[in-house]
């Protein structure tokens, strides 16, 4: 969520400011800014930034978008870069343009709640919740902007996808379609700050030490957030060790910060601020989108779509799901990493899906047809499949069995019972990525995973050369059999592409190792998916239990899901470990409250991943033929 | 020695104009001949002579393994000499396929063994080749002024050496720059008796290809051997013993077989070893070594302290510079992996020391003043002149390794730290996926290794003041380990500040800040501990010394850095895997390859430490 806010959000606005074309002109010319408090049911103004075209030969439809992050430029005169990028087509077809601060951020009134939860039933005017503030919004919008046709819809990105979501179930009737895009939606189980109850403590403290700065009164500006004087983050963030030491750095104004530490289970309070619970009776129509490759935000897009077809089956709602970085929808979108997709799949995203939706069902322009229930990339083939549901029916579970000689079968009599072991050792994780790195790279969900294979802490399975495609649709499970020395540890999960020794790039494309190392994609350990599980969390998030000594145990969790295809003379590997620093922060592998732990807590254990027989280790495919 | 063809190449290729071409047909005449040894063995020679004869000129010769195309005496190289002032200088510049290798005639042995007392014309070996050589040069080239030079890089560094026991006495001058040396001991082949794989592989595939009889060119190389991770071959590759399968040496290369036959320091890596020899020498010698020189940075330093300890009153004389193997012949070396220089070394080296060396010692012109050793010191990058080396007012400083990563001048603090090594998954040497040896891997960040389990770490508090290293480094570990058998690497680390800015052209997302600059490292093969010739296996459980010397260095560690030092027990594909069981391990199968727990103690009796040659100011 942070990167896209720090490099999407910021670099394109802050650019605009000075940057001046063609379009940034012509929207100067044609568009009117005013800047208005809007007032909600409990008496809280919220500071609205409303971009109206001068255009008078129709009414038209208003997008808004409702943000932690500003509706920066303050002043009816600075104009937004709105125009930069794709979404320069709403400006063209005269869309009334509306961001908002929402309560409690930037220069809206009110006491800002990350994540406000969801208040099913609202009793008086004093409860209010996110979706409250957009029904009045809108109400407000659609009575006092000028020459506004009555359809209004919402798009928001990441932290904005949040507020999508709780738009969508505001039940306002002028709102007619939603896009939640990359949507935080649980931030215990999958998105931001915890995978599976692993607190993602990089991602969270970088973001939180300037985002949850306290905010006194109404202000453009926050200021910085911490500076780590240490630019290597796997450096500073072993150095930090123990939680509460990261707690004393941040300092005790964060808010948020601290309220995690006091949540180390899904207990009501993180339950409070699942965004899945409020997604009943969905009236406008949906388009869910999300990066396969989004280290923020993937599961968000995934599940929250999910909930909505479980919970409000008869919203029209699709999902959109290519082979993006966070937010990499609205950028080029032919690579991420060293990957290639062999087209810009986000032009195509652009131009086929997303504008032709919010013309439909706001201008009645056009038609939807082209959008399926499911519009999904599948990287290795590289093609955009459409499905009438997600997973795809004709989808057939498979179990992929671990091995003995590193191997991976899908029959299970095959190969003796036995087990692999590493010792964890939490003064030495598993680095997530090869290099160094002051900040958290985007790249690393479609990173070469060599460097972990090297590892002895690593096990690394592999199935033979495949002799056809084999395409993954829907999530993996892993069904783990492990036994620790300890009480506690952490599984993550990798499932990996192994490229031919000789694969190389077509050359059409240019390579982004550089001309000299095109080779190095042959053998190339392409990261497909990665999930962490903190095992104390396998039988219930809410209620953690210890491990028994050595005692063969059943670690089973779902990985998010995959659309991909290993493609024949490829190897599909499933690599284990027990650490992925410092994107997850380290199980100090001893059952206990980790946001307490002392340095001196954190041991070295012994796991056992068992396999074969009673105890056998598998993983659970999503397997279609396309 | 492996990189000398390719690396001279290009070298040759960037350093040549085309008025290059012009000025050598111009200036020269090119003449091929062959030259009669003593035992009828003849040797083809190629000869430059320069067209002026305003003066007589000396010889400055190469002996070399790798051809000295091109052949006909139309064909004109693009350069000749050891660098491009030389060269206009104009001396006559000779090239000799040395025996048995190219177009010339005999049988070729690896690093041939010298002969001390020879009894009859049989006894032939590359010291006679060269005073055969000189002697009918003399006789036969007009013009000369009955002086010879001889230098070389690499394996010719080594007929350089060979020049010296028993010299003619025309021979005035000998440079011999990297030159292979001790291919056991430090050079090439083995380090302390650990096999380089990678290299020696590599080489051997281009290199040992047989012949019957003289050729132009060997053709291509014995077997495919293209890959584009070189860890991932070399590991799939298994044991030593799979490189004779069929699909690679298949017993074809004799080299190759005398690698896995030798796998103690027994007569015939003894036989190989030069330094014995030279005693007595009295022709000026300037030896040459790069401290980033990944084959023969020991050949170059000990064949200096060979010639000093046992030729003490011969005017020998060492250069040192920031180089990789023979990258002081190039037309510009200012940079390095992450290291800037801040001049043009090998300018320098070339315009400053060589070619005054050899007008001085040949031509009677200028004067040769160059101080006894000349030392580019790295970290602080600047140019050392020291009247001996390594200098004499260097302390051996004790750094003690302690529990929670500590190096200190105290010594240790009690107990041990341990890790697991897995031949299965070696350590690599790299960082990344390389086909071939990355060369700058000598100067690499080693931040990579660090996160491993098993890696072991101990660096020092920032530093209050700078710290400058000249002279060897001994590693001093007390360890005992599961197996029988292990190989112990020692690294010695520059560790840059948190708040090092990054270089102008580096990579998007690259961190100098915090950047552990690798020194110097080097690896013991665990069994030689007490002595090469007669390995001894480990007693589990029980503390054994490991204590070895890693090349010099000339190094500052600046105030506000950090030393540190790494110790592992694999580096690969650089060094072959230890099967971590006592045995002659080209003989491993699959199976012998083990698991090992490796204790590093530190306690009060078995104090592990790295000595350190501290400069006294």
């Amino acid at each position: 969520m942070q990167k896209f806010f720090n490099l999407v959000f910021m670099i394109i606005f802050s650019y605009g400011t000075f940057a001046q074309n063609a379009d940034s002109t012509w929207f100067v010319n044609n568009y009117t800014k005013l800047e208005r408090l809007i007032p909600m049911r409990d008496g809280i103004k919220l500071f609205t930034s409303i971009y109206t075209p001068k255009d008078k030969s129709e009414k038209h439809p208003i997008l808004l978008t409702r943000t932690p992050y500003s509706c920066s430029p303050y002043g009816e005169t600075n104009f937004s870069n709105y125009w930069r990028g794709f979404r320069n087509a709403y400006l063209k077809e005269n869309y009334i343009i509306v961001t908002q601060d929402v309560r409690g951020r930037y220069m809206s009134e009110g006491k800002f709640e990350d994540v406000r939860p969801f208040i099913k039933d609202k009793k008086t005017n004093k409860d209010i919740d996110e979706a409250t503030d957009t029904y009045d919004a809108i109400d407000w919008m659609i009575k006092n902007i000028d020459g506004n046709n009555s359809k209004v819809g919402v798009i928001g990105t990441s932290y904005p996808g949040f507020y999508s979501t709780e738009a969508a179930i505001s039940g306002h009737p002028a709102l007619k379609a939603v896009s939640p895009q990359a949507p935080v939606t649980d931030w215990f189980i999958g998105d931001d700050f915890h995978h599976k109850g692993a607190f993602f403590a990089m991602d969270g403290f970088s973001f939180y030490s300037s985002f949850g700065k306290p905010r006194p009164a109404p202000t453009m500006n926050y200021g910085p957030g911490f500076s780590s004087p240490v630019k290597d983050n796997y450096k500073f963030f072993l150095q930090a060790g123990a939680l509460p030491n990261l707690a004393r750095m941040i300092g005790d104004s964060i808010k948020f910060w601290h309220d995690m530490y006091r949540h180390p289970n899904y207990d009501a309070w993180w339950q409070a601020r699942n965004a899945r619970v409020g997604l009943y009776n969905v009236k406008p129509a949906m388009l869910w989108v999300g990066g396969l490759f989004d280290a923020e935000d993937c599961w968000g897009a995934w599940n929250s779509y999910k909930a909505c077809e479980a919970q409000s089956p008869k919203t029209t709602s699709s999902i959109v799901m290519g082979p993006w970085y966070h937010g990499q929808w609205s950028a080029e979108g032919s690579q991420l990493g060293n990957i290639q997709f062999g087209s810009n799949t986000s032009a195509w995203y652009q131009q086929n899906l997303e504008i032709p939706f919010f013309n439909y069902y706001l201008k009645n322009k056009g038609d939807v047809k082209q959008i399926a229930e499911a519009n999904i990339f599948f990287t290795g083939e590289n093609q955009w499949h459409s499905f009438s549901q997600w997973p795809p029916a004709a989808v057939e579970n498979k179990s992929l069995y671990a091995k003995a000689s590193n191997s991976l079968s899908f029959s299970p009599g095959i190969g003796g019972s036995g087990n692999y072991e590493y010792i964890s050792d939490p003064a030495h994780p598993v680095p997530y990525t090869e290099d160094v790195h002051e900040h958290r790279t985007r790249e690393y969900m479609t990173d070469d995973q060599r460097f972990a294979s090297r590892r002895p802490d690593v096990i690394t399975l592999e199935m033979d050369e495949l002799t056809q495609d084999l395409t993954l649709a829907g999530p993996v499970i892993a069904d783990i059999v492990a036994s620790i020395s300890s009480t506690d540890a952490d599984f993550v999960v990798k499932l990996i592409d192994v490229f031919p020794d000789d694969f190389m790039y077509p050359d059409a494309y240019s390579s982004p190792l550089g001309e000299a190392r095109r080779g190095l994609m042959g053998g190339y350990q392409m990261l497909v998916r990665g999930e962490i599980m903190r095992g104390k969390f396998r039988n219930s998030f809410e209620k953690p239990e210890a491990f028994s000594a050595n005692k063969p145990t059943h670690v089973r969790y779902e990985l998010p899901d995959v659309a991909h295809t290993f493609k024949k003379g490829h190897r599909l590997m499933i690599q284990i470990q027990s650490t992925w620093f410092p994107i997850a922060d380290r199980n100090p592998q001893k059952f206990m409250n980790i946001y307490e732990a002392k340095d001196s807590d954190f041991k070295k254990a012994t796991i056992k991943i068992f396999c074969g027989g009673a105890n056998a280790t598998q993983f659970l495919l999503p397997v279609i033929h396309l | 020695m492996k990189k000398s063809l390719p690396l001279l190449l290009v070298f040759i290729s960037t350093a040549a104009i085309a008025q290059t071409d012009n000025f050598i047909k111009e200036n020269f005449t090119k003449m091929d001949t062959t030259i009669n040894m003593r035992d009828g063995t003849k040797l083809y020679t190629v000869i430059y002579t320069p067209k002026s004869s305003t003066e007589k000129y000396p010889f400055l010769i190469q002996r070399t393994p790798y051809s000295a195309a091109p052949y006909g005496d139309t064909s004109y190289a693009r350069r000749i000499g050891p660098n491009p002032v030389l060269m206009r200088e104009k001396f006559i510049f000779v090239y000799q396929d040395v025996r048995g290798r190219y177009m010339s005639e005999g049988t070729n042995l690896e690093v041939t063994p010298h002969i001390a007392s020879k009894k009859t014309k049989k006894d032939a070996d590359e010291s006679s080749d060269t005073f055969d050589t000189i002697d009918w040069l003399l006789k036969n080239i007009k013009n000369n002024n009955g002086r010879a030079g001889i230098y070389g890089i690499s394996y010719p560094g080594f007929y350089s050496t060979t020049s010296l026991p028993g010299a003619h006495p025309a021979l005035k001058a000998v440079s011999p720059q990297a030159p292979v040396t001790d291919e056991f001991i430090g050079d090439d082949v083995n380090h302390n008796g650990a096999f380089f794989l990678m290299d020696n592989f590599d080489f051997m595939n281009y290199f040992g290809k047989p012949r019957t009889g003289p050729v132009k060119d060997y053709g291509s190389q014995a077997f495919n051997a293209s890959r584009n991770d070189a860890y991932d071959f070399f590991l799939e590759l298994g044991p030593l013993s799979n490189t004779q399968s069929e699909k690679y040496f298949y017993n074809k290369s004799y080299i190759w077989d005398e690698y896995l036959q030798h796998d103690t320091y027994d007569s015939y890596w003894k036989s190989r070893n030069i330094r014995q020899h030279l005693k007595n020498i009295s022709v000026p010698t300037l030896v040459v070594g790069g401290w980033f020189d990944a084959e023969d940075l020991f050949g170059a330093l000990n064949t200096y302290k060979a010639i000093e300890s046992q030729s003490p009153v011969n005017k020998n004389y060492l250069v040192m510079g920031p180089w990789t193997h023979g990258a002081w012949a190039s037309a510009e070396w200012k940079q390095f992996a992450t290291h800037d220089f801040g001049s043009n070394t090998s300018k320098y080296f070339q315009d400053s020391i060589e070619t005054i060396f050899f007008n001085y010692f040949l031509k009677d012109k200028g004067n040769f003043s160059g101080t006894e050793a000349t030392i580019f010191e790295t970290g602080s990058n600047e140019w050392r002149h020291y009247t001996s080396w390594p200098p004499a007012n260097v302390k051996a400083t004790n750094y003690f390794f302690h529990s929670s990563q500590k190096l200190s001048l105290q010594k240790g603090n009690g107990g041990f730290d341990e890790y697991l090594s897995d031949p299965a998954k070696p350590v690599p040497y790299t960082n990344g996926i390389y086909a071939r040896r990355n060369n700058d891997y000598m100067a690499e960040d080693q931040r990579f290794a660090a996160t491993r389990p098993d890696v072991l770490v101990y660096e020092t508090e920032v530093l209050t003041e700078d710290i400058t290293l000249a002279g060897k480094i001994t590693a001093d570990l007390k360890v005992s380990i599961t197996g029988t058998d292990a190989d112990f690497v020692v690294k010695l680390i520059d560790v840059l500040p948190d708040d090092e800015p990054n270089f102008k052209s580096a990579p998007r997302g690259f961190q100098m800040a915090g950047y552990q600059r690798l020194v110097r490292a080097e690896v013991m093969r665990g069994k030689f501990r007490n002595s090469y010739e007669k390995p001894e296996a480990f007693v589990e459980g029980t503390v054994s010394s490991v204590k070895f010397d890693l090349p010099d260095v000339s190094h500052t560690f600046k105030k506000g850095h950090k030393i540190m030092v790494q110790v592992q027990s694999s580096w690969f594909p650089l060094v072959d895997r230890n099967p971590q069981k006592f045995m002659r391990i080209p003989d491993a199968k699959a199976e012998d390859f083990q698991k090992a727990i490796i204790k590093i103690y530190h306690d009060d009796i078995n104090a592990s430490k790295i000595v350190l040659p501290v400069l006294v100011p």
